[in-house]
């Protein structure tokens, strides 16, 4: 009888490792999955960023905005307790001249979230793992052919204050490895709970702002620096500067 | 009650294997397996063969794909124009290449011999996986100069190119990483193991007695950075030459950033290095005397010059000869007239392909 006893043990903890990670997985895809879309706002100063207008950064100094494009990877969420969940696979190109590239739609089993992490640029992984497909695709236009990682944020301007030729303002930001690496991790709270539910779609609203790449832990001079395009020290103080440009803008729920 | 227990423990013991086995497998590209071969006493490869597993059909399209023009801006400059078979996949007789609009490169064409054991590529090492190494020069605005969605609609409108990516990757999807993938895949089968020094080494052959002397010399004097048997460490050096104040290219300081890589570039490989002349990252020396006299006398040391260089490498007259004679048997005639790298049937020849020819 103590043999039985013994064997069925063995066949229990058999079973469960058989078992184990199927049904560890269909646990994982059985709960009720709530949408939570995020969209991007990108602005210069208080004023939602329009292609052909003209502003000033802090110094002064005029600029129109020509193209604005970057990567937001690696997304999770904060829950009631502070916990953050990560998305997986979750990679996204913000363009501003794609209308429709400036909102994420993604799922997460949470029901409550405090706050939203996510990286302004693409994780070390990738950029040393080949080509990819689909936003990381190098045809994109945010990757270095002849020094392989992706441009994690692009800025392109013209200034009257630019000696580039056609006054052309020029940042390109990258790198992912020490001393040059330009990666940054962005966390929001929300300041309050965002209560999910499958029936409602919430929408987590997130301003960037451009002037914030120009000063801010760096003083960032048109005059003095009209281009960036390898990673450096200058791309690290520009990319420390706009790691303060995002913002929490408004947060809803609708049916 | 005990058998149908046993069958029981039996049963869970399989579902479990298997269960453990499914998860390991990866997805493999369709088409017919081509098995990679290390030559013995070779190191395992560095490329990661799981994520783009060699196939004939694979290995078939990288080979079109390589000979085709129409991966450049004007269609006259495909990767076999730099890269022809004859000269070990490096640019016959050509210090700098030619390129789009009658524009020089600013680097000298390397062969690409053993690609599958590199981590990474260019002079200086800028990149980081051979499947984004050709992305480099199809987009530099000097050499084929092309933008990468325009050429990937050339390849979608093609009569072909829909049903060799069917055939290699399982859709007629045709995309950034399956054209580069299919290329790795051509690129990997350049394997060069079989040149005179291999035979003697696999004991099939004996080096004539200049070459044996030459070995010895050889690895004395010179395998500190060209170890055998890829004939280079994969290190970045500064072996003394100075800036060219034209290109003014300084080398890895590039891609680190750093300024004590200033004017290091990655020691080359040797093998088949009679025929890939000429020499250095800009191709300034011209024969292998030249880069023998370069070491003995004429290179400068300076502030980033490599440690083992600082009194250069003296060399006497008798033993260059006898140098020249060993790396003349590192040459592999059955990598550079291998006709699997040679331009395949139905792409449209090329005159920057055949032996000797100039460009325009």
């Amino acid at each position: 009888m103590w043999g039985l006893k013994t064997k069925l043990m063995v066949l229990q903890a058999l079973l469960l490792l058989a078992l184990g990670s199927p049904a560890q997985k269909s646990k994982k895809e059985s709960p009720i999955l709530n949408n939570i879309t995020i969209s991007f706002e990108n602005k210069v100063g208080g004023q939602l960023l329009d292609m052909d207008s003209v502003y000033q950064n802090a110094f002064g100094e005029a600029f129109t905005v020509t193209q604005f494009k970057y990567y937001i990877s690696n997304i999770s969420f904060n829950d009631a307790a502070g916990k953050e969940a990560k998305i997986p696979d979750t990679y996204f190109l913000i363009n501003q001249q794609d209308s429709a590239g400036k909102s994420i739609t993604i799922s997460t089993p949470l029901s409550v979230i405090t706050g939203i992490n996510f990286l302004i640029g693409i994780d070390s992984i990738k950029n040393v793992s080949g080509v990819q497909t689909g936003v990381l695709d190098p045809l994109n236009g945010m990757f270095w052919t002849w020094s392989t990682g992706y441009i994690m944020a692009k800025l392109e301007a013209v200034s009257p204050v630019s000696k580039a030729p056609q006054s052309r303002v020029t940042y390109h930001i990258g790198g992912f490895t020490a001393p040059y690496n330009a990666v940054k991790k962005i966390s929001l709270p929300l300041g309050s709970l965002l209560q999910l539910h499958p029936a409602n779609i919430s929408r987590i609203s997130i301003s960037a702002d451009i002037n914030k790449w120009f000063s801010g832990a760096s003083d960032i001079r048109i005059a003095d620096h009209n281009f960036c395009m390898n990673p450096g020290s200058l791309s690290n103080a520009i990319a420390a500067n706009y790691a303060a440009m995002f913002s929490i803008q408004s947060i809803s729920l609708s049916k | 009650m005990r058998t149908t227990l046993t069958i029981a423990l039996l049963f869970t013991a399989v579902v479990a294997l298997c269960s453990f086995i499914k998860q390991k497998a990866k997805p493999r590209n369709p088409g017919t397996p081509v098995a990679f071969v290390v030559p013995k006493g070779w190191p395992a490869i560095k490329y990661n063969l799981d994520s783009n597993g060699l196939t004939k059909e694979g290995i078939a399209l990288g080979r079109r794909l390589f000979y085709d023009g129409r991966l450049s801006k004007d269609g006259q400059f495909p990767c076999a124009s730099c890269h022809q078979p004859f000269a070990a996949m490096a640019n016959f007789d050509h210090n700098l290449s030619h390129g789009f609009d009658n524009q020089f490169t600013t680097r000298n064409a390397p062969s690409l011999a053993n690609l599958a054991w590199q981590t990474a590529f260019h002079w200086d090492g800028g990149i980081n996986h051979l499947d984004a190494q050709p992305l480099a020069p199809i987009t530099a605005p000097n050499e084929m100069a092309e933008d990468i969605g325009t050429l990937l609609a050339k390849l979608k409108k093609d009569s072909l190119y829909p049903s060799l990516f069917r055939a290699a990757f399982g859709s007629k999807i045709i995309n950034t990483q399956r054209m580069t993938r299919a290329l790795s895949q051509f690129l990997l089968t350049m394997v060069s193991a079989n040149s005179k020094y291999d035979k003697v080494m696999r004991g099939e052959d004996s080096f004539i007695l200049p070459q044996k002397l030459g070995y010895e010399i050889f690895k004395l004097k010179c395998a500190a950075c060209h170890p055998e048997p890829f004939f280079t460490d994969f290190s970045y050096r500064n072996n003394g030459l100075t800036l060219d104040p034209v290109l003014k290219d300084y080398g890895r300081m590039r891609i680190t950033g750093n300024s004590s890589d200033s004017l290091k570039f990655k020691v080359p490989s040797l093998r088949n290095v009679y025929v890939t002349y000429p020499y250095m990252h800009d191709g300034r020396l011209t024969g292998l005397y030249d880069v023998l006299e370069h070491y003995n006398k004429k290179m400068v040391v300076g502030p980033t010059t490599d440690s083992l260089l600082q009194n250069k490498i003296p060399l006497s007259n008798f033993e260059k000869g006898q140098l020249v004679a060993f790396l003349v048997a590192l040459t592999d005639t059955s990598f550079t007239k291998d006709p699997r790298f040679s331009q395949p049937p139905g792409v449209p020849s090329s005159l920057f392909c055949a032996p000797g020819h100039h460009l325009r």
